[in-house]
């Protein structure tokens, strides 16, 4: 366990000092990075994606997986947006729009759980169900015609930092906590790192799952509103790319998709890095998608070196002894 | 040994129908058809049904080499993109003016290589083929984009149309799906699939090649996505750097929806055929209900949810 501590530490500083990396070549040879407007304006796009990587990472952690989130996203600016055209408050709006992120959760929660499907098709499926509901919701298009006090909350900044930014602050820390300084979360790594123990040992690994699919869902309906108030607006495709954008960043954060292991820091960093190489190659005038190849190749360099160190290894020796013992035993039958 | 036997070859020998693995498939194909000829006048026609056909050829295809991913245990999210990247790349040749006889080998060298990649990886560094694979499908669309500029390249010459015109791309998928049924049901390599699915450390012991293997399937789902893409070329007449965009998760679908489990070690190529069929179906019914097209996700995503609870009651069974 220790060991496994140190080597996510370990990982969390290379990519910490990749973050500054990438920050202070880009200030060397851009001179509009390291502009208050630029750097607020990364902030604020990278907030719902980041928010998306938290409720990916509880999810992970938990030893499931979501591919929903974008979907959720969207579901969310659109229940609201619908609900606020019938003319029911915005509180309530919002309200709804929150637990409508809750009842994807829940349904996740149900189909993994209590019909003990594998999560990775049953987000599939439901990703493709809410996106559909979306659809159909907003007719395919784009719903504009909030009001203007709720939408200009994009353009609210605290000590100059913009609200949206600080919300998702806000959700990290809170998440951070959760998984490191309660009970609840420590729960949540043993269920991912072992569900059979984590069962023997007394956890009720069914409520476990729940809460952490729930929680995603809640989250990403969160991000949804912030998506919303960001554009001003809500569209149908909103976040039709983050599954995969998001799990690639999750996991460059030393998240393993097996579960158990993980942190919202790794992730925020892994979020962080992909942001600002997205910023950098377009303020240096290169194609921006350099940033994408980047990130793949990033992604199956951190989990693949990780998993050599660990599993490769390991298997090769034991191959070796057993190959070894079988032609032993082939000897000693001669 | 008899337990492996029943799930593969369940259909071939005819056992009990509840351990048939199409069974639920079947009865989804069957109870469309019946609705919708009987709510829709028109649909259970020649002419609807070539339509269909017309369809699914792309994601047909794609989704035949998917099952053969699948089978082995692991997965290929990489499908769309290397769709994409074969005829985005390969259709820098039509730029530059390269004779048809070029171009097409060059597109299915581009979906040989992208798949010995993914295979390479995937053996190799050890790491689950998801992430391999979502890792170079981030590498393949990021690669295209920045060649291609985003740029759309047409007009394509005519002569690129008759790959996707009339029957032509049914009957490539006919003859790669009947392949397919024969590889998988009555050749050794066919067996081995299912053998490295139900168990990888257990065939290596048992002298399956298992890396080798794994790296044909994933070849193979290479060279499908370049080929399901220059279909789509000739039926579209444009490429587009976007193009194939869900063709990753719509196959997943179709494999799943067919009763192909996704741990790998059952299934059938038969099944991921239906499988495709079904969605095609639905479509053209919700399109002529004059039903919005958007609800299809709906059905879709409820079918797969039925068919892996089905495939999931089946193992509780066991």
């Amino acid at each position: 366990m220790r060991t496994q501590l140190n080597s996510h530490v370990k990982l969390l500083i290379v990519l910490a000092a990749v973050n500054i990396v990438i920050i202070s070549i880009l200030t060397i040879l851009s001179p509009t990075f390291m502009t208050y407007g630029n750097l607020s304006s990364v902030m604020q796009r990278m907030s719902e994606l980041a928010m998306l990587a938290i409720a990916e990472t509880i999810v992970l952690i938990s030893g499931g997986i979501d591919l929903s989130i974008g979907a959720t996203m969207a579901l969310a600016g659109a229940v609201s947006g619908i609900l606020y055209k019938l003319g029911i408050p915005l509180e309530y709006c919002i309200i709804a729009a929150l637990l409508s992120g809750v009842g994807v959760g829940l349904l996740n929660g149900f189909l993994v759980v209590e019909m003990k499907l594998q999560p990775f098709i049953v987000t599939i499926a439901t990703m493709t169900i809410i996106r559909s509901i979306v659809y159909a919701l907003l007719q395919g298009n784009v719903l504009t015609g909030f009001p203007a006090k709720y939408v200009d909350l994009g353009y609210v900044y605290i000590f100059k930092i913009p609200l949206l930014f600080i919300i998702m602050i806000f959700f990290a820390v809170l998440a951070i906590l959760l998984l490191k300084k309660t009970s609840l979360g420590r729960r949540i790594f043993s269920v991912g790192a072992n569900e059979n123990t984590a069962y023997i040992s007394g956890i009720y690994v069914k409520r476990i799952k729940y809460f952490a699919y729930i929680a995603s869902g809640f989250i990403c309906a969160a991000a949804g509103l912030l998506f919303c108030i960001r554009i001003r607006a809500s569209i149908p495709d909103a976040g039709i790319n983050a599954p995969l954008e998001v799990i690639s960043a999750v996991l460059i954060g030393g998240t393993a998709i097996t579960g158990g292991k993980g942190s919202v820091v790794g992730s925020l960093l892994g979020i962080l890095a992909m942001y600002l190489l997205l910023n950098g190659f377009s303020l240096l005038g290169l194609n921006p998608f350099w940033e994408v190849i980047i990130l793949g190749i990033i992604l199956i360099y951190v989990v693949g070196q990780e998993n050599i160190s660990k599993n490769i290894k390991g298997l090769i020796v034991n191959i070796i002894k057993s190959r070894k013992s079988a032609a032993k035993a082939s000897l000693s039958e001669r | 040994m008899k337990n492996v036997k029943q799930n593969n070859y369940a259909s071939r020998f005819g056992r009990s129908l509840w351990e048939v693995k199409e069974l639920p498939i079947i009865l989804y194909v069957a109870v469309m058809i019946i609705v919708f000829s009987f709510v829709i006048p028109g649909f259970f026609s020649i002419k609807n049904f070539e339509n269909i056909s017309r369809q699914i050829t792309t994601i047909g295809i794609v989704s035949l080499g998917m099952t053969l991913v699948i089978l082995t245990g692991g997965i290929d999210l990489s499908v769309g993109a290397i769709l994409s990247f074969a005829i985005n790349i390969g259709g820098q040749g039509i730029i530059l003016g390269w004779p048809m006889w070029i171009v097409y080998p060059f597109m299915l060298m581009l979906g040989f290589i992208l798949g010995w990649i993914n295979g390479f990886l995937t053996t190799r560094i050890a790491v689950p083929a998801l992430i391999i694979t979502l890792g170079t499908m981030n590498i393949y669309r990021g690669t295209i984009m920045v060649i291609t500029k985003g740029k759309y390249i047409t007009p394509i010459p005519t002569a690129y149309d008759f790959i996707g015109g009339g029957y032509i791309p049914f009957i490539i998928f006919a003859i790669v799906l009947v392949l397919f049924i024969f590889i998988t049901l009555r050749t050794k390599f066919g067996r081995n699939l299912y053998a490295i699915g139900g168990g990888e450390v257990s065939s290596l012991y048992s002298g399956v090649p298992v890396r080798k293997y794994k790296m044909v399937v994933y070849i193979v789902s290479g060279i499908l996505s370049a080929l399901a893409g220059m279909i789509l070329v000739g039926k579209s007449g444009f490429i587009q750097p976007q193009a194939g965009l869900n063709y990753d998760l719509n196959a997943i679908a179709a494999v799943v929806i067919g009763g192909t489990s996704i741990f790998g070690g059952s299934g059938s190529i038969l099944g991921t055929f239906l499988g495709a069929i079904l969605m095609g179906l639905i479509l053209a019914g919700l399109t002529m209900l004059a039903i919005n097209p958007y609800w299809q996700g709906l059905i879709t995503g409820f079918l797969i949810i039925f068919a892996i609870s089905i495939d999931s009651i089946r193992q509780m069974r066991r």
